[in-house]
């Protein structure tokens, strides 16, 4: 059987976080709304082979996840949550992940391939007080709030019970080669 | 050992009583030198000062007097808050979030208006939500009569709360499915900045608002618009600057039309920073990047050398650029790198900066805006955005 995409990989993981949160029809409402009156823009999975490599690629680790160099954390903003006692793809105690969450395209220097990593945030608690090297805010084609799916500045709480930001995650969702 | 007991008791007991005793004696005398102290509330000006700013701290914004780089008082503004300044001077407003219970409960979100000169609260206006999205001044914008306050929301839908701060409620709600933040114009609306690289355009003065779309002038993907850029309100006159330093010079309304771009290193006579991630070249970055003086035509951007995507880094000079002539006009070089910045709107302007130095609390800079001379570095805690009158 053949594997599923990033994009479908992308779409499983924002549909079942909608279908998560949405109770209410005008959420929905608007969201088509928004899907109508919007072309959907092109991921950028589909450009990450064949360009040159960024300050962060070129300086980026795979040894120490609590790192801003870590290479997952291409385009993170935040407090790193393996800082907070929770992990590269888990919430501390005391707090929930989000369904949904911006995507960033890193390039593992290991095996020279690129993934595509989805930052969840961790909601509910108040933000962890990680030492200062924890707060990372990278931003490898990181777009602005009007490009939501790539924006790193948005607090990706959507939801869960409250929308109180407490850390940063960097899941791997998918090859983007 | 007993007598040396009896004089430590003794000596301090005659120290106590022999003044009460001579207190008996002139009653009189003593009210007259010594009157106590009667605990008051200081008060401000009517009016917001023009060299005054409200910096943002840990949960809250600071007022400073920049002439003396002196607190003059305190407003409240918890997680992620925004603020904005009357344009009259005399009131002050916030939006926050809570939760009633800190990290959990009932989540509330309100509008606060504030007197200027007792910095008493004076109305709080319950409003649907507002985004939680990384304090930027474009999330809360007022009307330039100081009838309407726009409050930017994203559910992650996104759309713009309407307050009528006159009858002291919400008016309306706009939806801008694929737009985010609001770029107030001169008069009878704002714009929004949209994902398909064009700029949603609202009409509102009471009743219906209207949405109009401009074409495509942007390549969201590639250089996209920076969310801070400026605006000066009293003309409603937009200055969209890229990731790769055009300038989109853009007068907002209903049928808001952009210019031709100019660039930023081509004004400063240099040849333009291109898109390459290891092209290094002068570019604009930062948290609060830009600021723009509206009576003397001038854009204020903080400038790093840097390779593409260093967007969000500090700025290591203030680049002036008068945006009639679309040159440099001055080179300002600061003594530390800043990630945000902001220009009093008066004849001789400061300039607010607050300092990016990692793993360092955010210095407050203030400078001659003329001369660039730092006229006061401040320890004051700040995070990255100051806002000032006019703006």
């Amino acid at each position: 059987m053949k594997s599923p995409s990033p994009f479908d990989l992308f779409s499983e993981s924002v549909t079942r976080g909608l279908a998560r949160f949405s109770s209410r029809r005008s959420v929905l409402g608007a969201v088509g709304a928004t899907a109508v009156a919007q072309s959907v823009p092109a991921l950028p999975v589909a450009r990450a082979a064949e360009k040159p490599l960024t300050e962060f690629e070129l300086k980026s680790q795979t040894k120490d996840p609590t790192r801003c160099d870590y290479w997952r954390h291409c385009a993170i903003d935040g407090v790193i949550c393996g800082c907070c006692g929770g992990g590269i793809h888990s919430c501390p105690p005391g707090s929930q992940p989000s369904p949904v969450s911006w995507i960033g395209t890193c390039r593992n220097p290991d095996d020279g391939k690129s993934y595509v990593i989805a930052y969840r945030d961790c909601c509910g608690r108040t933000t962890c007080s990680a030492p200062d090297e924890c707060e990372c805010n990278t931003a490898d084609r990181a777009l602005p709030i009007y490009r939501p799916q790539n924006s790193n500045d948005i607090i990706w709480c959507f939801g869960t019970a409250s929308q109180r930001y407490h850390c940063s995650t960097a899941a791997l969702i998918g090859s983007a080669d | 050992m007993h007598r040396q007991y009896r004089k430590n008791f003794v000596v301090p007991l005659l120290t106590a009583v022999l003044p009460c005793l001579a207190g008996l004696a002139t009653p009189a005398r003593a009210a007259d030198t010594l009157e106590p102290e009667q605990e008051y509330t200081e008060k401000l000006p009517p009016t917001m000062g023009e060299h005054w700013a409200l910096v943002t701290t840990n949960g809250s914004f600071t007022l400073y007097d920049g002439d003396k780089a002196k607190i003059l008082g305190t407003l409240p503004g918890d997680f992620e808050a925004n603020l904005a300044i009357a344009p009259d001077r005399k009131t002050y407003y916030v939006t926050t979030t809570m939760w009633t219970r800190g990290d959990h409960g009932d989540r509330e979100d309100f509008l606060q208006a504030y007197d200027a000169s007792t910095l008493a609260l004076t109305k709080e206006i319950s409003i649907p939500a507002r985004a939680l999205s990384v304090f930027k001044n474009q999330d809360l914008g007022l009307s330039n009569d100081g009838h309407w306050a726009y409050i930017f929301d994203m559910t992650p839908t996104t759309r713009v709360t309407v307050v009528d701060l006159h009858a002291g409620k919400v008016a309306t709600n706009v939806d801008i499915p694929g737009c985010a933040l609001e770029f107030e114009w001169a008069k009878g609306g704002f714009s929004s900045l949209c994902g398909d690289g064009g700029l949603a355009n609202v009409s509102f003065n009471g009743g219906t608002p209207k949405v109009t779309h401009t074409p495509r002038f942007f390549d969201a993907d590639e250089a996209p618009v920076f969310e801070q850029s400026p605006v000066d309100p009293v003309s409603g006159t937009a200055y969209f600057i890229t990731y790769d330093g055009k300038v989109f010079e853009t007068k907002l309304g209903p049928d808001a039309k952009p210019e031709s771009p100019w660039d930023l290193d081509e004004a400063a006579g240099m040849k333009a920073a291109g898109r390459g991630v290891q092209e290094l070249g002068w570019r604009p970055g930062g948290s609060e990047p830009f600021a723009v003086h509206a009576g003397t035509h001038k854009l204020y951007v903080l400038m790093h050398v840097g390779h593409y995507w260093t967007h969000k880094d500090p700025g290591q000079e203030i680049w002036v650029f008068d945006t009639q002539t679309h040159k440099r006009v001055a080179r300002l070089p600061l003594p530390m790198p800043v990630a945000a910045i902001s220009v009093t709107q008066d004849a001789s302007p400061l300039i607010y900066a607050v300092s990016h130095v990692k793993h360092a609390p955010g210095k407050l800079l203030i400078l001659d805006a003329g001369s660039g001379k730092v006229k006061h570095e401040v320890d004051a805690s700040a995070l990255p955005m100051t806002v000032v009158a006019g703006m």
